[in-house]
């Protein structure tokens, strides 16, 4: 399939007054893509609606061509990793992927729950009920139902929540080993530096909306680029300030007490690239740089309102 | 990369798997105590009712007047209403939405679970009960009427519990207020109440009167069981149009 998999059209989904996705338009094709933003963004609600989970307010999704609410040709290529921590607590983890596999038509469940089992480096003899699992274990059960069918869609819904680093690596791998064999893989995450090892194509979700779609590294160089608040520290804040102004790296600064210069940037890469060049040659001790707004909140807010 | 065909499961063996599941679900400790509570009650009554001086009219009482007023309908919400109540609340319920399978066959694996544990959780003990008054019309009146009763009562409850929250007290004011209550008012309102069908059928096995049970014998049957039809029906069609979390 050449075209998009996932194909997402002026989506808005509001509860009440509550607007949790508002006018959001993109495409997916095969590959991983990462569904980035922060907490509340919209992001489970996007999944959500593009599992069939819940109908868009207004605009449509259209998963593989077809309405993933109502066709149950393409609910049977969707693998599904929910956010929600709960299973049927009462299997053990063989039986709960077995019934995922019986639910999708697996000619051979039983022998597919083991192997998908196997790929998250579960135990599939484990005679424990999953009520008893870590959360680290429920999330690589919840991996394994969702690809015990070999599906060509996966939605992941912050799957690598609560696992530890070698795990983590070990799903990502995993999730790029499904990627390059076509199948089209979402993830959604709020983490920027576990976004950045999923690849390349990202889309960013906040406060609804959509904020960027595309490559991940010029999402990244935007995010660094944009006007930026530093506060420096040094032995001689005026004449450091005095530099800076002549470089034309700020737009803007103030002097506080002890050695303290908080400056406005548009460009924060030139300026991480001035500031240490114009210490040195000024003669300057630099004892601080600290960005101030540097959070991945006002990094998104950035991004769905430049000005 | 090419596209396979999409796989199905079959209609057999998704509604074994469902029913597997929320047959399992259904094993809870408070839920069990509270049903063997109203089972030892029923015994004790029946028994009390075995010893009197007029066993078959005590007995039509006990079944009439706490069997079919109290443990088919208090003990099929408690089974109906979590069905799938407590799936949609802990959110595991998309486990079975987001396959390629009509929800009916949820809906109708989850009553045939739900009635899996009522029928000997409530009918069995009705008439365990009716059997110590000693008189065979009770036995056969109460067999029939619970069964009923349970068939109709799971289904109305596994649809409350699937679309309200706190179906527990939802469901305790309708047999309560509504079939306990205004339902009792008169022969009209009384066609509103499945207690009012279970209650007839009683009374045609047993030729004992009870007020407001004069439906007919087949019509007492016909209308709790679709009643209970039409409730499932109710239910697969939420599961089809409600968002799940």
């Amino acid at each position: 399939m050449s075209g998009p998999m996932v194909e997402v059209d002026s989506v808005s989904k509001w509860f009440g007054d509550l607007v949790a996705v508002s006018d959001v338009s993109f495409t997916v094709g095969p590959g991983v893509t990462a569904l980035l933003g922060p907490n509340g963004a919209g992001k489970s609600t996007l999944l959500r609606l593009l599992t069939g989970q819940a109908t868009p307010s207004s605009g449509s999704v259209r998963v593989l061509g077809g309405d993933p609410r109502a066709d149950e040709a393409v609910r049977a290529q969707v693998g599904v990793l929910p956010q929600q921590e709960q299973l049927f607590e009462h299997l053990r983890a063989e039986r709960f992927v077995e019934i995922a596999a019986i639910l999708q038509g697996v000619p051979d469940p039983l022998d597919a729950a083991r192997r998908a089992l196997a790929q998250v480096e579960m135990d599939p003899d484990d005679t424990r009920r999953v009520q008893t699992y870590s959360k680290g274990m429920r999330q690589r059960v919840k991996l394994a139902q969702a690809i015990v069918h070999e599906p060509r869609v996966v939605f992941l819904d912050e799957p690598l929540t609560g696992l530890d680093p070698r795990q983590r690596a070990h799903l990502v791998d995993l999730m790029h080993g499904l990627g390059a064999r076509g199948v089209c893989v979402l993830v959604s995450s709020h983490v920027l530096e576990e976004v950045e090892r999923f690849g390349s194509d990202i889309v960013v979700i906040a406060q609804g909306r959509l904020a960027a779609q595309g490559d991940f590294h010029g999402i990244r160089a935007l995010m660094d680029d944009r006007p930026m608040r530093v506060r420096l520290r040094s032995d001689q804040p005026s004449k450091l300030a005095g530099g800076l102004l002549d470089q034309g790296v700020v737009v803007g600064l103030q002097l506080g007490d002890d050695g303290e210069v908080v400056i406005d940037t548009e460009d924060a890469g030139a300026f991480a690239r001035t500031v240490a060049v114009v210490a040195r040659e000024r003669d300057v001790r630099l004892d601080e740089v600290v960005p101030l707004d540097d959070d991945l909140e006002s990094v998104f807010r950035y991004l769905v309102d430049p000005r | 990369m090419s596209a396979p065909t999409p796989l199905r499961p079959g209609l057999a063996s998704a509604f074994t798997a469902v029913y597997s599941v929320l047959l399992r679900s259904q094993v809870k400790t408070g839920r069990l105590l509270g049903l063997g509570a109203l089972a030892v009650v029923a015994l004790l009554l029946g028994a009390v009712a075995g010893t009197g001086d007029d066993p078959l009219g005590d007995g039509n009482q006990v079944i009439g007047g706490f069997g079919l007023a109290v443990v088919v309908p208090v003990g099929a919400l408690l089974i109906a209403a979590s069905t799938l109540g407590d799936l949609a609340e802990d959110r595991t319920l998309l486990y079975f939405t987001m396959r390629p399978m009509p929800r009916w066959v949820i809906a109708v694996a989850a009553w045939f679970a739900a009635l899996t544990v009522t029928i000997p959780a409530v009918a069995v003990p009705l008439v365990f009960s009716s059997l110590l008054t000693g008189q065979g019309a009770v036995v056969a009146g109460s067999t029939l009427s619970a069964l009923v009763g349970v068939i109709a009562y799971c289904g109305l409850f596994l649809w409350l519990g699937l679309v309200v929250s706190r179906a527990l007290i939802w469901g305790l004011a309708y047999i309560l207020i509504w079939e306990g209550f205004v339902a009792s008012a008169g022969a009209g309102l009384a066609r509103l109440a499945i207690r009012s069908y279970t209650r007839s059928l009683l009374t045609w096995q047993t030729d004992v009167e009870l007020t407001l049970a004069d439906r007919s014998p087949f019509w007492s049957v016909v209308i709790p069981i679709a009643v209970g039809a039409v409730a499932v029906a109710l239910t697969a069609r939420s599961l089809g149009r409600r968002d799940i979390d």
